[in-house]
């Protein structure tokens, strides 16, 4: 089955993996954060039931708490354990800041399948001044460490930008050192705060491949800790992740994204709203959104035209395409290959 | 006799509707091999089987030899004899050394490898 994108998609019942922001509080305000200018009210703890009811029944398997610092709802342990209760494997994504002994603890007990502490440079100074927030880098340490001492499945995850992408060697050593099963070498997203900055955040694309270039091999020789990357344009160096089951973007394909209100997206970072969890069948948002059924089968735009890597990269990262040019079907900004590439609008409402 | 048992780190899921499909194109003759009817994810990458994998799979309980799991499997699908216990061992080898299962002996030893070759569906 794998490497059938169209067949992928007429059998999965639901999506593997749902990306849920439990809240848009944050106590941070990194300059990246793709969630920071959307003003969404976070649901009801009943209503935050009535989700995890409907993702069990689906037979949702992963759900991901990411958005805002989930370590800010009072009802994240108990909705937790009610979703573990269910079968479904939880995981959230937490700056660490609030994590201290008993929550890694209670963490533990509510049955998280694995957390995700950010951690962007193994400089201090470096990690402080992109969370924007002095001492950030110390609490993200210790909570990594509290996590692996009460036996918590820990992953670093990492934002790759302008700031850390000539020392990530040293960010994968320190996530080694500190316990982590997997660091999450996250591609820099043009969404929200991260388009505002993205001037001075992102790298070229001349970038983007010096990076890889260099990453790549690290990844394929490391033994010790896994390195993701979750970034379709590794296509052009004939170094897809293996198991990937999908060409191209996993968004509404494999994932699924609820913001804190509720509202469906096919992505964190693709602001198009297709449905809302509480008031839509979610069957049938899955299986009929125009939206997913659009990036599901992508044409080649512009520059992809003709490119032999468009099978198995299918354009790259639909959320950047989106963010830079409007456009799902324009080459993703992040692509070498050549320049200038010629984009066309065809964007269909939800 | 051999037992497989599933890793645990390995998180699966049946695709009821898919699996309703496979089973009415395999009543009727018609071609169902490619359908992906249970997927599972290990080591963040994600996989499918079809609909014969699927039925092995599911009756992977620990406790079930490969000679019961290919009993009730080929008794679905109308096949007999030694050959259904070759390809079900055949699968579970294939899984194996993918690491999705161990296979061992009922009194808890590791099966000694008897077979390698690539993963089957």
């Amino acid at each position: 089955m794998e490497g059938d994108p169209e067949a992928v998609i007429t059998h999965l019942s639901s999506p593997v993996t749902v990306n849920w922001g439990i809240t848009a509080r944050c106590n941070f305000v990194c300059s990246h954060c793709f969630s920071r200018l959307d003003p969404s009210e976070e649901m009801s703890p009943e209503d935050a039931l009535r989700v995890v009811e409907i993702l069990a029944e689906q037979s949702v398997m992963f759900l991901n708490y990411g958005t805002g610092e989930p370590l800010l709802r009072s009802d994240l342990f108990p909705l937790t354990e009610h979703a573990v209760s269910k079968g479904l494997k939880v995981t959230m994504n937490s700056n660490g800041s609030l994590l201290d002994a008993a929550v890694a603890r209670r963490t533990r007990e509510a049955g998280f399948h694995s957390v995700g502490i950010s951690i962007d440079s193994a400089t201090p100074a470096t990690h402080d001044a992109f969370r924007r927030m002095p001492g950030s880098f110390e609490k993200a340490v210790r909570a990594a460490r509290l996590l692996r001492e009460e036996g918590v499945p820990l992953t670093v995850s990492s934002v790759i930008c302008q700031v850390n992408h000539g020392d990530f060697p040293a960010l994968v050593a320190l996530a080694k050192e500190l316990g982590a099963h997997t660091i999450d070498l996250h591609n820099f997203k043009c969404s929200g705060l991260g388009g505002l900055n993205k001037e001075a955040l992102d790298l070229s694309p001349d970038e983007w491949r010096r990076f890889y270039e260099a990453a790549v091999p690290l990844r394929d020789r490391e033994k010790g800790i896994g390195i993701a990357f979750d970034d379709p344009i590794l296509s052009l160096l004939g170094a897809e992740e293996k198991g990937k089951l999908v060409a191209g973007s996993v968004c509404g394909k494999l994932s699924l994204y609820i913001k804190p209100n509720g509202e469906i997206t096919p992505c964190g970072f693709i602001p198009v709203t297709i449905g809302h969890i509480l008031r839509d069948d979610f069957a049938e948002v899955w299986h009929g959104s125009k939206v997913l059924e659009h990036l599901r089968t992508k044409a080649a735009a512009g520059k992809c035209s003709g490119c032999a890597k468009f099978s198995s990269c299918l354009g790259g990262c639909t959320a950047r395409a989106y963010a830079v040019y409007g456009a799902y079907d324009a080459p993703d900004p992040h692509c070498w290959s050549e320049d200038g590439p010629e984009i066309r609008r065809n964007t269909p409402s939800p | 006799m051999i037992v497989p048992k599933r890793n645990p780190d390995v998180v699966w899921r049946l695709e009821k509707k898919t699996h309703e499909t496979a089973w009415e194109e395999a009543r009727k003759g018609g071609e169902y091999e490619d359908l992906g009817v249970l997927t599972l994810m290990v080591k963040g990458g994600i996989h499918q089987l079809n609909l014969v994998g699927a039925e092995i799979w599911s009756r992977i309980d620990g406790t079930s030899a490969v000679e019961k799991i290919a009993g009730e499997v080929g008794a679905l699908f109308g096949w007999e004899g030694e050959e259904t216990e070759e390809a079900v061992l055949d699968f579970l080898q294939g899984i194996a050394e993918q690491g999705w299962v161990t296979l061992e002996e009922s009194a808890g030893r590791e099966a000694a490898p008897m077979w390698k070759g690539t993963r089957k569906r």
